[in-house]
Parts: structure tokens; sequence; C-alpha cells
């Protein structure tokens, strides 16, 4: 039995008594500051609100008492001019299609009702099917009004046809006078716009093309130049991998094709009774990201040091190289000397991987793996990534040459060097001095503003594509919508003014036929051609790899360390105005709405910030990099290195739009270029409490699992019925390794006070049931936005985040336990549990809230009037209060009046829009003020699925009904079916599976959703943080 | 024989009209046999005739009258084989192409559109569909009247009769305060009548007096104050409800003419009724299949069917859409609340209620209207009385308690319900 300690944040560990009080209250109250702000604000008071209320209710009276309020029903009108597919109205049609960011790739359905994109789903169908929090996110950005509607000439609208014009007649004059014309890019995975720049270079032979990516993995590609013989990033199995060694690398997180890496590894990291077996998964980080903290051995490194840990690890391995020293911190040392063991053991059955940008990193990576002879095995160099191809040196070389005004053209295609290169400046200048100036962005960002014209491109769900993420593979984007604005792709630009007006779904037809050899429509309705195979390909030569390494040692760190990483939320910034990105919670700091520096426990506890005032008022410190000063709020890390600073790029946007703009701090312009490559870590930094403080939109501090520590049983166990764990030698050993208490805790079911007393048994019909695997589960966020999506959760900004009012369905707790300089993590996705003995629903005064025949948890929120005795009686914490008119459904306008942004006072009312709010799912209602909403599990899924189970006459199968949280995980962490069907997944794994328990199943709540005890792959559990020494059997 | 010739030349046409007729009627026709009412079989064949005939032809045809096509009574008249008519409906276009001198002839008195083909109906069902038309009364059940008379009553409780529950009510109550009204002028009359002969002193209080006396008012004050409150409170429920709406349309579309008069079935215009949440209101692209042709309507002349065709984009004159069709923004008669969901299909397809049980009487409306209340109370009554196809659809095999029940017979029938068809969430997400 597990009797670790776990805790979710620096006052839980250090149990303050504001932890004590907060935990202990659902609802926050507003404080006198609070209100005596909003007053000031121009809010409303309770005077105010009364005398609108008491308005309100006479108005709405009388107005329905008078005339019926008129509604229009306009039909589907259909042009019969046109050959138009068959629509019925009220019924979702799916269109395969595919998503990348520039560092993953992934093929997706979207799903659009009477003809507009509502929410994106993973095709099944490819090995690359699945959707991440970007892609499922990325349905909004399609309805983001900062949109431009036509192209613009110096930011006044302007038509196609005299933008053309005028930028063919400049291009003509530019290339006839021989002047340089530039195109910057980011990394293009496009068949088609590779094609049309190489027509515009035709055409335009004094063209220059540079690719850059804002987060590089350059160093990568230079690496295998020289040690491989091609810039080429491998593709890597990790489901052949037994001993995976990550040193600095998100791969299953912010990493490159992190959607292909994840289904992979996952497919070694869930243990069976049938295959008890678990690839082992160390990781070597400097700051703590998903991929570390799924890691089942976690060994803490400052930046500077990764390359030594590296050379140790290559002698270790037994690799021919000097200069091998001792690092810093012990764990480390003992952490080299263990992992080489263990990859000795699996020699060619084994990875190593790094994310760092520094060719010497790499090239110690490769001669590793090479010597462990894991190329053609694991390593993959046949089918190499087309994703991260930008070339820092060629952006290096570029911005030099426009500071000497090399170029007298300069086109932007979709590329923000203003916004996220550290050449901002240089940019800026040579945009204005440039005689042409073009950007292709959709909207006038930080480098748009600038250009003389934008030549808008239409958003992805507007477009024809193909891309192709790895060599001889293929997917295909289709339009799903029409282009909403006066908007044209920028493949099609480019051959406009090369001077090809094929319409470019033609051009996109003819190369799909081109590459499948087969019917276009064919090849799009499947979404993919091509498959991904382990092909092999040459190993990396070990020798020219350490031959290569440059010498010039690390001139020794002094001062703090500093390391620059990506959040899987806003990514490297070009999400930044996409609210439900900024909303998803850190999966590790769990914090919303912006970047802040987080600093590691040890540094906390010198600096005395574990001595700061509870709950979410943070301490800002003056952080100086590079003579560079920013103002940062502080999140203590666990587990992060010491002496290290980790700050988030992707802040700070100034142009994104209402959603982005002014969230967190640029630090971009930080950035340097070490060895050509561009460095996300540098040294020398000082860091200084300012005494200010800040108000952060930081969850899980707060709805905490309530469970009685002061019973007899209880007080050495502090989450023990909430997360519970084992190691894979036990679990081996014994299936129930972990959850041993369950069979106690069933004992005392079979009492009750209450004689005759039988709950409700749902033994016929449906009895919808939920699993969840903590194993499986590796905290990524993609169902949280998901279920945000398809459930129409509002978006509430920051402000009210930090009043823990956040509206999140579906939250993914993460909890860590063990030693607080390196502790380990459990996420935990957390959802209404829909108890069969539900304490939310014997408390409603006007049983708005109630049990269905089927066993769920219902909600009705016309019934509800808002007494939140249910939230407060919820032991999981997953009622939700609209304390405000989040999406414009009150009859008589809005308290929000719409004016105030994501970080103010209030919500800003982004789903008041019009066009905002064709994202939302017609099948759900939005709740208004005053009402409680929680999880349903999709019960618009389930209605949808029975009845067409009903039409077809038969019932319903397991596998039919899928919630939105299960088809967003690319995991399978969550399966969603019916208990009564006995053949169901659901059913099995509860009936059977030793790892199931339920989630404070000793109050006998009865819930619906069941989870899989969290295997760790270690060899055993260190003693030394357990509240009490384990029992020894 | 000058004089002869003109005679010899009518002569020579009135032979050749005899011949012409001759040959019409000896040739050109075939024979359908008529069936009785008690010939079960035959009657069998008619009802498949008439389920295929207002499937496959209504939306074009009508017995008696011309719709789209001509009318069909009597078609056997006019074909010279009921081969040649069986090939007729299975391909037309072949038929007119072989040079077949009445194909041709039809389809040029029809504007020369091609009749659609029907190449999956076999000869048999085209048939049956004869044996329908020559004996449509047959098709018609018997006890038709009946059945009806039951689903209007039983829809017309569901609904509350409220005329006729209201006069019942207001007779028992003018008996019920007559008669209060009588024993109380008994009984004070025996009590004046007990204390005089105690001895005590009367005062001998007039009717009139009595009625406005204090307690009187109080007591009629009181009453009033509940009837008051009881309106107020009945009102306050029928606040946004809106039962017999029937504003204003922008074109005057009338369904007595296309439904009761032409009988096109509701499914022709409202496709989406079987397949999704919305019957669907159709788009002009759906009124074009016949008002290409029928370009007149009886009442309107050609005024209503002009705004058709200007919402559409069909030009007349040219036979061809040259515009981009344009909405018709219909006036929503059906309004639920957004926080209700309801399907269509779940209803119609899955439970096969007929569209009259809440949408009334369409065939006889000029004007829509709404027919229901649209209230929860009706749903949810609804949903307690009717009988889910329990036997017939195999998703109700999970409900084994329910299967034994019945077997056993302690449960009579499962209801929408029973299955829990009256829970929050069935209806509220």
């Amino acid at each position: 039995m597990s009797n670790k300690k776990y805790w979710t944040s620096l006052d839980e560990l250090n149990n303050t008594p504001q932890y004590q009080e907060s935990a202990a209250v659902e609802f926050k109250d507003a404080t006198e500051n609070d209100i005596a702000e909003e007053q000031s604000q121009g809010g409303t008071n309770r005077r105010d609100f009364l005398k609108v209320m008491g308005f309100s209710v006479s108005a709405a009276a009388l107005a329905s008492a008078c005339k019926i309020p008129t509604h229009k029903a306009i039909p589907y009108t259909i042009d019969l001019r046109k050959q138009v597919p068959e629509v019925v109205p009220g019924v979702a049609d799916y269109f395969a299609s595919s998503f990348t960011d520039g560092t993953d790739f992934v093929n997706i359905l979207v799903k659009t009702r009477e003809g507009r994109p509502i929410k994106i789903e993973p095709n099944n169908d490819s090995p690359l099917g699945g959707t991440t929090a970007h892609s499922e996110a990325s349905v909004l950005s399609l309805y983001d009004t900062t949109r431009l509607a036509t192209p613009t000439q110096k930011n006044k609208k302007a038509d196609w046809k005299s933008v053309d014009a005028d930028v063919t007649q400049k291009l003509n004059a530019i290339a006839a006078s021989g002047g340089k014309i530039a195109i910057v890019t980011g990394t293009i995975t496009s068949v088609v716009t590779k094609k049309a720049i190489e027509k515009f270079v035709a055409k335009y032979p004094s063209t220059t093309v540079v690719a850059y990516d804002a987060v590089s993995n350059y160093a990568t590609r230079k690496a295998n130049q020289i040690s491989v013989g091609a810039a080429i990033i491998p593709t890597i199995h990790f489901d052949k991998a037994e001993v995976i060694v990550g040193f600095n690398s998100d791969f299953i997180g912010t990493g490159i094709s992190a959607l292909s890496n994840v289904k992979k590894y996952i497919a070694n990291r869930v243990p069976s009774k049938e295959n008890p077996k678990m690839s082992r998964h160390h990781q070597f980080q400097s700051n703590v990201t998903i991929t570390g903290s799924n890691a089942d051995y976690k060994y803490p490194i400052k930046p500077s040091e990764e390359k030594q840990a590296l050379i140790n690890l290559y002698a270790e391995i037994g690799g021919s190289i000097s200069g091998v020293k001792t690092l810093s911190g012990k764990d480390a040392n003992d952490g080299i000397k263990k992992v080489a063991k263990e990859l000795l053991a699996a020699k060619g059955k084994s990875v190593v991987i790094s994310d760092t940008n520094d060719v010497d990193v790499q090239l110690l990576v490769n001669a590793i793996n090479a010597t462990l002879g894991n190329y053609g095995t694991v390593i993959d160099t046949a089918n190499t990534s087309n994703l991260k191809a930008g070339n820092d040196e060629a952006l290096a070389a570029l911005a030099n040459d426009l500071k000497a005004g090399a170029y007298k053209g300069i086109i932007f295609l979709n590329a923000n060097p203003v916004y996220n290169t550290p050449y901002a400046d240089i940019f800026k200048e040579a945009i204005k001095k440039a005689e042409l100036s073009i950007s292709t962005a959709d909207r006038p960002d930080e480098t748009a503003q600038f250009c003389t014209y934008v030549c808008p491109d239409n958003n992805y769900l507007e477009s024809w594509d193909i891309i192709s993420p790895v060599t001889g593979f293929y997917g295909f984007v289709q339009p799903a919508i029409s282009p909403l604005f006066d908007t044209r792709q920028t493949a099609a630009t480019l051959l406009t003014w090369a001077g090809d007006t094929t319409p470019i779904a033609e051009v996109v037809q003819a190369e799909v036929a081109t590459i499948t050899g087969a019917n276009y429509r064919a090849a799009v309705q499947a979404g993919f051609y091509g498959s991904i195979g382990l092909a092999g390909g040459a190993s990396a030569n070990a020798a020219s790899a350490i031959a290569a390494l440059s010498t010039a040692t690390a001139s020794a760190a002094n001062g703090l360390e500093v390391v620059f990483y990506e959040k899987s939320g806003v990514g490297d910034g070009s999400f930044a105005n996409n609210p439900f990105l900024q909303e998803m919670p850190d999966p590790i700091t769990k914090v919303t709405w912006d970047n802040y520096v987080c600093v590691p426990y040890s540094f906390a506890k010198e600096k005395g910030i574990d001595a700061q005032p509870a709950e979410k008022n943070v301490p800002i410190a003056k952080v100086t990099i590079n003579g560079k000063t920013l103002e940062l709020p502080v999140v203590v890390q666990f587990g992060q290195a010491q002496n290290t600073l980790a700050i988030a790029v992707g802040y700070g946007r100034e142009k994104a739009g209402p959603a982005g703009d002014a969230v967190g701090k640029n630090v971009y312009t930080l950035l340097k270029a070490v060895n050509g490559v561009t460095s996300f870590s540098t040294s020398g930094a000082t860091f200084e409490l300012t005494g200010k403080e800040y108000q952060l939109g930081l969850n899980q501090t707060y709805h905490t699992l309530m469970e009685d520590n002061s019973l007899p049983m209880r007080e050495k166990r502090y989450r023990g019925s909430i997360v519970k764990e084992t190691t894979l030698s036990d679990y081996a050993k014994n299936e129930k390794s972990g959850n041993e208490d369950r069979e106690h805790i069933k004992e005392h079911f079979s009492h009750s006070l209450y004689d005759g007393y039988k709950p409700n048994d749902y033994k016929q019909g449906h009895h919808w049931g939920m699993v969840v695997d903590l194993n499986a589960c590796i905290g990524c966020g993609a169902c949280v936005v998901a279920c945000s999506i398809e459930n129409n959760v509002p978006v509430v900004g920051r402000r009210q985040v930090y009043r823990s009012q956040e509206m999140h369905w579906l939250r993914i707790d993460r909890y860590y336990s063990g030693n607080p300089d390196n502790p380990d993590v459990a996420f935990q996705p957390m959802m209404c549990q829909h108890c069969n003995n539900a304490p939310c629903e014997n408390v409603c005064p006007v049983n708005a809230t109630n049990h269905s025949s089927d066993g769920l948890n219902q909600m009705a929120y016309n019934r509800c009037i808002g007494t939140r005795y249910c939230a407060n009686n919820c032991p999981y914490k997953v009622r939700r209060f609209n304390w405000l008119d989040y999406q414009g459904v009150d009859s008589f306008g809005t308290f929000n009046d719409g004016k105030m942004s994501f970080t103010d006072t209030q919500a800003q009312s982004y789903m008041f829009e019009d066009l905002t709010r064709m994202v939302l799912n017609p099948d759900v209602v939005t709740r208004s003020r005053g009402v409680i909403e929680k999880c349903s599990f999709c019960i618009q899924r389930i209605q949808e699925g029975k009845l067409t189970a009903k039409k077809e006459g038969r019932p319903v199968k397991d596998g039919d009904i899928k919630s939105a949280c299960q088809t967003a995980c690319s995991t399978n962490a969550i399966i969603f079916g019916d208990q009564n069907d006995k053949e169901s997944v659901v059913a099995k794994t509860f009936d059977t599976s030793g790892r199931n328990y339920f989630v404070l199943e000793e109050q006998h709540f009865l819930p619906a959703v069941g989870y899989q005890v969290k295997v760790r792959n270690k060899d055993e559990q260190p003693a030394e943080f357990f509240i009490d020494k384990p029992e020894k059997a | 024989m000058h004089s002869c010739k003109p005679i010899r030349k009518i002569l020579a046409l009135l032979v050749f009209l005899l011949l012409l007729t001759q040959s019409t009627s000896t040739f050109a026709a075939f024979a359908v046999p008529d069936v009785a009412a008690t010939d079960a079989a035959g009657v069998e064949k008619v009802k498949s005739g008439m389920t295929l005939f207002k499937a496959n032809c209504t939306a074009c045809h009508a017995l008696d009258r011309k719709v789209v096509g001509p009318a069909l009574a009597g078609v056997w008249e006019k074909w010279e084989s009921e081969e040649k008519f069986v090939h007729w409906v299975q391909n037309p276009a072949k038929l007119i192409a072989s040079g077949d001198a009445y194909a041709n002839k039809i389809f040029n008195e029809n504007n020369k559109v091609m009749m659609t083909a029907f190449p999956t109906l076999s000869a048999d069902q085209i048939k049956d569909i004869l044996l329908y038309l020559k004996n449509p009364a047959a098709a018609e059940p018997a006890k038709a009247p009946a059945a009806d008379a039951t689903a209007s009553s039983s829809s017309g409780a569901a609904t509350g009769d409220k005329g006729s529950s209201n006069w019942y009510v207001w007779i028992l109550a003018a008996f019920l305060a007559v008669l209060a009204l009588l024993l109380w002028s008994v009984t004070s009359k025996l009590d004046k009548a007990v204390k005089e002969k105690a001895g005590e002193k009367v005062e001998d209080e007039s009717l009139t007096k009595k009625l406005f006396s204090n307690k009187t008012l109080k007591v009629l004050l009181l009453i009033g104050s509940i009837l008051l409150v009881f309106n107020i409170f009945n009102g306050a429920i029928d606040l946004g409800r809106s039962q017999g709406y029937a504003p204003d349309q922008p074109i005057k579309f009338s369904h007595a003419l296309h439904v009761g008069q032409n009988q096109i079935e509701c499914q022709y215009c409202h496709t989406g009724v079987e397949k999704s949440r919305h019957a669907s209101i159709p788009g002009t692209q759906i009124c074009m299949n016949c008002h290409k042709y029928v370009q007149q309507g009886p009442k309107f002349g050609k005024d209503e069917i002009a705004k058709i065709y200007d919402y559409s984009g069909w030009d007349p004159d040219k036979g061809k859409f040259v515009k981009a069709p344009k909405n018709i923004e219909w006036v929503k008669i059906h309004n639920l609340p957004d926080h209700v969901y309801f399907n269509h299909s779940q209803h119609v397809k899955v439970g096969g209620i007929d569209c009259k049980t809440c949408h009334g009487k369409v065939e006889e409306y000029e004007v829509m209207k709404q027919f229901a209340p649209l209230s929860m109370g009706w749903c949810i009554n609804c949903h307690r009385q009717t009988e889910v196809k329990f036997a017939d659809n195999n998703y109700y095999s999970i409900f084994q308690k329910y299967k034994a029940e019945l077997k056993k017979g302690t449960k009579a029938k499962v209801t929408v319900a029973d299955i829990g068809g009256t829970e929050c969430q069935k209806c509220h997400y």
C-alpha cells in the first residue's frame, strides 16, 4: 500500500495556514480589495445589480406579455447551377484533413455542421492520426476576429487586383535592376508551397529563400550532416526501445513530431497482467517538461552541464573520449552510471535523445547511439522528418545582409521575425528601407504592421494543400469551408506573382493524383498517403562525430543559468491569440495566461520565497539576462536543476489580437547565437525580488480533493486513496500491488446501517462508465481543450482564474511526491465521476441535479437556481459556477459590456462576437449566468450514438460512443463505455483489472470512473520520502 | 362528279377518323381488374400499390388531376399494353427513343419534360400500382374514420380540451352555488326557529343585508384574490407559449393546397425528418422541382409563384436559373427554448410518430400554425403514455428486466418514460 505523501503546491508541501484555509472552502470569497477594485473599474455593485435586475424582470414580463419575439427560419438553399455536396441540416459532416504547426503534424477529421467547422477529431485510419491541444484549438483560430478581411496596402484596405498589379510590377522592376529579393519563411512542409516558391524563384532568380524556426532544432540537422552525412532529423521508433534516455528532450510534449512519438512511446508504457513489461525512461533535465514528468528516473542537470553529462555517458559506455569530469549533482553522477549499465544491456534496443540546439550535444548523442547500435533498429535515418527545417545560420546571415541593406524586396511567408527572432530591430529597419515589403500573415502582426502590403493567407481549414511531414508520407488538406474573408492561400499568391494563375484547387488535385497515382477524390477522402515503417538507414559515425566536437571548453558558467523553453499551450507564440490555449493550464506548473520565471525549490528556500504569502499572489522578480532586464512573476518548480531559471518563449505578443496581446513577456529578444546556432540557454543571469506581488492565474492550489486525514487509518496516508501507484517489479509479482486496500474497502460495503437498503443497481439498459489509465495519461492537455470546444465551455480570462472561477469541466490534476528537489509526478484527469451515491444530488433544493436511469449524474441548467450547495458538497470538486455571463446568452444585455480584456477584471466577451460564436456546438446549450455546470459524459454524443443504434435496430456497440476527451486522447488513457455491456472495455476493466480503483472509494460515493494504478518502472520505491516507512511484507 | 369531290373528301376523312378512333379504342387500352373489398389478396396488392404510389409517384402525379405529370386515373385506357406501360415507367427515355407513338405524344404534351425513370420498380410492383389506380377505395381501410377519431380524441385529451371542460365546470359551479345558498337559507331559518323557540328575540335580517354583511364581503374578497392569483399564475405559465401562432409568411404558401389537395407527402419537402434533428424547411431547390412546370396556382395565380422564381433565381421565360438563389426568410413558428433538445428523426423514424400528432391536420391549414402547446407538460405527458417499439427494435433488447416482465405479464407495456424518457438530460443538455 502506498503511503507516499502527495502535494500539489509549495503551500501544500509546507502545509501553511493559508493553504489549510483555501483547501477547506470551495469558493474563494471576494475580498474587500476585490470589491473596491471592481467598483473603481466601473463594475456593478449590489445596489446597481438589484436595480438592473428589477428593471430586467419587469421589462421581461412586459415584453413577453405584449408580443412574441419573431424568429426567422432560414432554409438551407442550394444553388442548383453548381455542384454542391448533399448536406442534411442538423447532421454533421466530416472532412479528412491535416494540421501542422511546423513542429508537429496530425491527420485530422474536421467536423462541420451546416457547413461550418466546429470541432477537430482524429483521423484514426492514419498512422499519424490524432489530435493535440494545438490542433483541437485551431478551429477557433478560423473564427479569429483579428484576421484581415482583405489584402492591405500601407495598412489600408486594398483589393487583390491592384495589389497583384503593383507587386508584380515592383518585383519585375527589382529583378530587372538585379536587386535581391528575400523570402523569409518558417519551416515549409507543404509540397504545394514549395513548388510555388520554386516557380517564383524561377521567375525572379535574384530571390533568396530563408527558412527559420522560432524554436530551432537546427543543431540536430547540422550534427547529422557531420556524422550521418545528411542534414536530416531521423524518425525515432520509441516502440522498439527498451531504454529511453532523454537529455532536455521534450519528445512527447513540444518536441518534433510529438504526436507520432507519443503513440509509439505509449505502446511500451502500459503494463497489463498478461504482459507486465514497460520500457524504462530516464530523463536528464534542466527544467521540468511533460516528457520529464513521465520518466521513471529523473536527474536534474544545469544546462551548461548537458555536454559534460553526455561526455561522461559516452565514456561510461566505452567510447574513447577525453574530458570526463564529475557533475555537480550527486543524482546526475549516479544516474550516468546507472543509465550506462542499462544502455549497454539494451544495445540496439535503446535510444538517447536530446532537443538541445547545440551541435556538440547532438554529435555526442549521435556517437552514443552509434556505439550502442541503435541506428537501423530504433533510429530511422531513411524515413526522415521534414518538420523543423529552419536554418539558424542562414537567418543570421540574412540579418547581416539586411543590416547592410542588400535586399530591395522582402517577402514574409507567415513568418514573424520582428517578434520571434533575436534580430527584431534589424528586420524592423530593413522592412522600412526596402523598396517592396510584403507579409502573408493572416493579421497585422508585429512584422506585417511595417510591411507595405499584407496579402492575408487562408486559414488551413479554407485551403487546399499537401503536407509531407516525413519522407514518403503525405497528408492532404481540403477546405472544410469557403474562405470567410477575401483572403488567398499563400501558394496561390506566389504562383500569381510568378505568372501562373491556375486555381490552387486544380494545382493541388493534379499534384495529389501524381503522388498517389490514383483519383484525387479517393486520396483526399482518406486524408493521407504512405506509411511510416521502420526503414533503417545509415548509422551515424561515432568517430567523426567525436572528432567534430568543438574543442572550446565551455566557459565556466557563472551566476544563474537560464533555460528558454516552449509551453505546450501557446507554443512558439503563433497561437497566442487563441484563448483556449492561453487558458489551458500548463501541464506542469498549472499556470494559465502568463509566462513567468520558474525557480527551483532549493533556490526558493534560499531566497525565502516559500515564506511568501500563500495562494496565488506570487512575488515579482527582476531578472537580468544578457544585459536586459525583465520583471516576471516567480513560480517555484520542483525538480528543476539547481541555480537554474526557466522562462517560456511565445509570450509578450504586441500584435496578436485581444487574447494574446500583452500576456507575459517576450524573451525571444534575449536569445543569442552560439557557434552559428541559436542557443536556448544562457548563464550569468541575476535575480532580484522586487517586493511587488502578482496575481497569477494558477490552477490546482484549490479545488482540492477531500480526504479526511484525521481518521485513525488515514493519518499516515496523504492522498493515498486518490493517487495510487506501484513499481513494475511489484506489479509483476502482484497484480493488485498498490491497490491492496480495495479488498478491505469492498468488504466494508457489504455492511449497511440501514436494513434492507439497496442502492439502485442499474442492471438493465445502459450504465455508462469510464476508465482512466494513469500510466497512459501523459498530462498533455489535449482532452481539456477538446472538452471545452465540444461542450461550449467558456474561457474566463486570467483574473477569473486567479479567483478560482475557471470553467473547465475536465482538469488534469498534477501531484508531486518524493524529494521536493526531484519529485515524481503523477497526472490524474479529473472530471465528474457520475457517482451512484452522488453527494451533490441530495443537497440540491430544486432537484436540478439528479440521477438518470443509465447512471448519469444529470445537470438541468434551466432548473438550477445557483445555490452552489452541490459544488460545496462535491468531493471531487468538479462542479463549476457561471459567475458571469461568459457567452452572451442572457436576454437583457450583459454585465461585462465587452469592454474588459482577458487579463482585466472580467473575462472579455470573446464569445459575444458573431464570428466567434460560429465555433459553438449547436447540440449543446450555452449556459447563462448563475447556474452550475459540469461534465456530462458528453451526453449529446451518448444520445446521438443511441439514436443511430435505434435507427439501425441494434444495441449500442462498444466504441460507438466516445466522449470528446476520449477521441482527443492519443494514448487511450480515457475510455468510455457501458458497464452493462459485458464485452465493453469499461466492463472488462472494472471486472478483471487488478489495477482498477475508484478515487475516494472508501467513502462509498460509487463513482462511475475507474482509475488504473500508476505503475512506475523503478527498481524500488526510495524509502526516505514516505511519511512512514513502507511495511515490509 | 365535280360536286361529289368534296363529299368524297369528307367521306374519306370520316372513314380515316373512324379508323383512327377505332384504332385508339381497340388497341390503346388494356384491362386492369377490379378488386372487391372482400378479396383479401387483392386488397393486399392494392395496399402495396398505394404505398409504392405514395412513395414514388405523388411528387409528380395525382389520381384525378394534373400535377407535374398527367392525372393517372384511367391511364390503362391510354396505353396499348401493360408491357409498354411497365417499360415506360422503368425507362421512359428508351421508349421515347424507340419511336413509340404514344410515348412521344405524352412527352411532347408535357413540355418535353422527361419522366423520372424507376428501373428499380418490378413489373409486379407496377401492376400493383395500376391496381391501386383502378381501385383506390379498396386501399382505404373501412375502420379508417374510427382510427382518425381516436387519434384526434387522444390528441385532444393530451392538449386538454379547454372549451368543453370549462363549460362543464361553470355549470357545476353555478349549481353548487345555488345549492349552497339554499342550504344556507334553510339553516339560517332553522337556526332562527330554534332561537325563537328558546325565547330569544331575533332580528329578522333580509337576504340583501346578509349578502353585503362584513363577513360575506371578506369571504368574497378571499375568493377573489385566490382567483386573481390563480389567473396570474396561469398567465405567467403561458408567457412565451404560443399555441395557435400563425404569422404571415413572405410567401402565401398553403399546406391545404400542397398536402390536402395535391397529396404531396410531408417528407417530400421536409427531407430531414427521418435523418436529422431538424425536419428542415425546404430550400427553393425543392420548390423548383415542381414549380418549374407549375407556374400558376389556384388562388393567387402567378403572383406567389413568381416570388419563388425571384428567390430561386429562375427565369421562367428562358427556362433556366439565371441568378444565385436568395434565402426565403420564413417566420419561425415552432420555437423551442435553446435549452431544449428535440430530434425529429428520434420521433418519426424510431418512434413512428405521425406528423399530425404534434402538427395537427396540416392538410387543412391554409396558413401554417402551431398546433401543439409545445410545453414541457405536453412533452412529458406523451412520453408517459407512448409505448416504445419494444419488440420490433432490437436496440431495446438491453432492457432484460422489462422483457421478462412483459413475458410474465406483470407489465403491460413499456413506455418512453420507462426507459428514461422523462429524465432531465434526455432533452436538456
